[in-house]
């Protein structure tokens, strides 16, 4: 070579190399940055308590999920989830200054049967219901008094139930995937079947994605006892045959990378509901013109129900911490409308778990036909329900969830949330109600332990 | 953090300036199974290999993907700035000579005859088709390796965008340096195999090595370098016995280590011309 070029072999050499590396990648890279050519593999293992305050209703839901993602990009998921639930639950009537009877949803009768057993005792549970308890009788009674001022509560509630769901996904071309998914659970009184699919659309180089998704689903219900005629006595424990009720819904979203650090989602979902929606356990105190109970009536609700809802949510990242924030208002045309703001901060720790403080408000507007109470001998009524799900209410959680990264592959996680529920105030001008708390608030506290780890 | 793994008969490592481990153990796997494919694709031993279907082919059209195509238009480029000197065909020449340190020098005939096959210029390359005359072969050599560092660490800065430095059995090269200055690296002495005859600062850009350190033969008080001229199939006389040069590039530094390999006794000239930090060891 010509030594006196110098410098110019240089600036030749610096060209072709610059030719050379920018040129076409490498068809390893069309695979994305997974190293792996095998599938990538998560399993979540979780346990969760929850526990509502007052001898109320406590669940115990142990749940298991696996997710496999193939290396051409397919990926199934199957989550089997099993609860079980037992404790008191209000049966919608209103607290009263006497003593209440009731029977539990297996009885025939407010009658209390007479024994002639050698040692009769009555059992009280925390919140204030007393049971017959006989003891050498093997026959459980299935009435149960309320004392005077406490609100009524059936804690003859037990039921486990069984949940599986399956998801399976795929490219249909490269910037588009479909999925279908099923689901069915189970437990004594109810059953559902589900069917969902979804078509997802990335444009942008992934930065932007739209999904469309479908969900129909079929219910049946055979409730203990049998399904109570609406609106019927309480006391004459009429019974009609089960009952079945179809929802459909639809969800459009939209996920748009705003910046490196940025993420927004937007979700708009409605969905349509026909068939039976009452609650067969819940009745209505039926008052006369002072107040004083004089009977009650199983409640009704309509047989549709239409509801829309719109959900926003943004993640913010940080250095290492990560904000999450998100909004959700609902309306459905029972009347009900919500709104609900969470917001979580995770602080990342150095070792890799973080400490994740998370608080969520909520509040709802009751349903148009919800009451406390109706009045004896209403004949304007077509639907009536007293459970304390459809009214207003306010509700506060605040909480935290702890991660450890036991490994590489896995991350062991606790979460501990206090919930607190304060319902809308509702002043009862009736005599007999003076001084009786008809709209008691609801306290819960979730502990929860989850495994996560990948194969 | 730093993840090693063996590569192209050497040992490899990658370094990452983080303290995500996790980001660390992905972005370093995927850095080397970048290299190992690199290495199985262009490795001279494997028959499977793009390299061993070309020489294989020798005597007919051979159709070459795109990255083989840049490598080749980069083969071609080299060729003509260092005027025949650097030359990807000349691997055929080790059916002449072994250099494992021994005193066999061979036939003068023989290298004759063998250097009928050498040479760029007698292929046929016209992009993606490569004609090579029968008994020709395609060795990229050391720029395989060299190659593989720059690829390898693009992707570490596309995948984990931290200061990363990636080291293929001493040619290496970094993004940028780490927080607290500089990456540190030793330069081998040939003769001192583990005791570095100096330690650099590296803060940027790549560095790489060519020589003869362990590839040699020695006969009557004459050491015959592995470097041979293509053109008269023998070895290159008075050259140093290792040149690092550091550039922009892997690539760039090893082939003007290369280059200066070729100029023999004219090597430090030739370098100090193109205005590169280099370090020649005699």
């Amino acid at each position: 070579m010509q030594l006196n070029q110098g410098g110019m072999i240089r600036e030749g050499l610096a060209l072709a190399v610059c030719a050379l590396l920018t040129g076409a990648p490498a068809q390893a890279y069309d695979n994305g940055f997974t190293a792996d050519d095998s599938a990538t593999g998560s399993t979540n293992l979780g346990v969760l308590s929850y526990q509502e305050g007052d001898g109320r209703i406590g669940v115990s839901k142990y749940q298991a999920n696996v997710r496999n993602v193939w290396a051409d990009d397919h990926e199934f998921s199957i989550d089997l989830s099993f609860d079980t639930l037992s404790g008191g639950s209000p049966n919608g009537a209103l607290p009263s200054r006497t003593v209440q009877t009731f029977a539990t949803p297996s009885g025939r009768s407010l009658q209390k049967p007479v024994k002639k057993a050698p040692t009769v005792q009555t059992c009280t549970t925390p919140s204030g219901t007393t049971y017959n308890c006989t003891a050498g009788s093997s026959e459980k009674s299935s009435i149960y008094d309320v004392s005077a001022g406490r609100l009524p509560m059936d804690n003859s509630f037990s039921d486990k139930r069984q949940a599986i769901s399956m998801s399976y996904g795929g490219s249909l071309a490269p910037s588009t995937r479909l999925a279908l998914g099923g689901a069915f659970s189970t437990e004594a009184d109810y059953q559902s079947v589900s069917a969902n699919v979804a078509l997802t659309q990335s444009f942008n180089q992934k930065n932007t994605t739209l999904s469309l998704g479908v969900n129909v689903e079929r219910d049946s219900s055979s409730p203990v006892g049998g399904t109570p005629v609406p609106l019927s006595n309480y006391a004459l424990f009429q019974r009609q045959g089960d009952q079945t009720k179809a929802v459909n819904d639809v969800l459009l979203g939209m996920t748009q990378v705003m910046t490196r650090r940025w993420l927004t989602r937007l979700n708009l979902s409605a969905d349509n509901a026909q068939g039976y929606h009452n609650d067969p356990y819940k009745i209505v105190s039926a008052l006369d013109s002072t107040g004083r109970v004089v009977g009650y009536l199983y409640e009704n609700r309509p047989d549709r129900r239409s509801r829309r809802s719109i959900y926003w949510e943004n993640r913010y990242a940080l250095d290492r911490d990560t904000i999450t924030a998100s909004v959700r208002a609902m309306r459905d045309d029972w009347g009900m409308s919500s709104k609900t703001v969470d917001l979580r901060y995770r602080f990342a720790l150095s070792d890799g778990g973080f400490i994740e403080p998370h608080l969520r408000w909520y509040t709802q507007t009751a349903a148009d036909f919800y009451r406390l109470y109706v009045m004896q001998g209403d004949p304007y009524l077509k639907a009536v329900s007293a459970d304390s799900r459809l009214g207003g209410f306010t509700a506060k959680t605040v909480g935290v969830k702890l991660g450890y990264e036991m490994s590489r592959d896995s991350v062991f996680s606790l979460r501990f949330e206090r919930y607190q529920q304060t319902g809308d105030v509702n002043l009862a001008g009736l005599p007999q109600l003076q001084g009786l708390d008809l709209n008691p608030g609801l306290s819960a506290t979730i502990v929860s332990a989850d495994l996560q780890f990948k194969f | 953090m730093a993840v090693s793994f063996q590569a192209m008969a050497s040992p490899c490592e990658i370094l990452l300036h983080t303290a995500d481990a996790a980001l660390a153990a992905r972005t370093g796997r995927a850095a080397a199974e970048e290299v190992w494919r690199i290495e199985a694709k262009y490795s001279r031993y494997r028959p499977d290999s793009v390299i061993g279907r070309i020489n294989a082919t020798a005597g007919h059209p051979f159709s070459v993907d795109p990255e083989t195509a840049g490598l080749l238009d980069f083969a071609q480029n080299c060729y003509q700035l260092s005027q025949g000197m650097f030359d990807v065909t000349c691997g055929v020449l080790r059916q002449a000579w072994r250099f494992d340190g021994s005193d066999l020098v061979p036939d003068p005939a023989l290298v004759e005859r063998i250097c009928q096959r050498v040479g760029f210029g007698r292929l046929d390359w016209q992009s993606p088709v490569l004609t090579m005359l029968p008994g020709m072969e395609m060795d990229f050599g050391g720029l395989g390796k060299e190659y593989a560092a720059d690829r390898a660490l693009g992707m570490v800065d596309a995948m984990a965008g931290v200061p990363a430095l990636v080291n293929l059995g001493g040619d290496l090269c970094c993004n940028r340096p780490p927080p607290d200055g500089s990456w540190q690296v030793g330069v081998e002495r040939p003769d001192r195999e583990r005791m570095p005859a100096r330690v650099l600062e590296l803060t940027g850009g790549a560095l790489a090595t060519s020589g003869d350190t362990h590839r040699f033969l020695l006969k009557d008080g004459i050491r015959y370098s592995h470097i041979l001229n293509p053109q008269t199939g023998w070895p290159v006389h008075g050259g140093p016995r290792s040149v690092t040069v550091a550039a922009l590039s892997c690539v760039e530094a090893g082939m003007l280590a290369t280059f200066a390999l070729l100029q023999g006794d004219q090597a430090e000239v030739f370098l100090q011309q193109q205005g590169v930090p280099f370090w020649c060891l005699w």
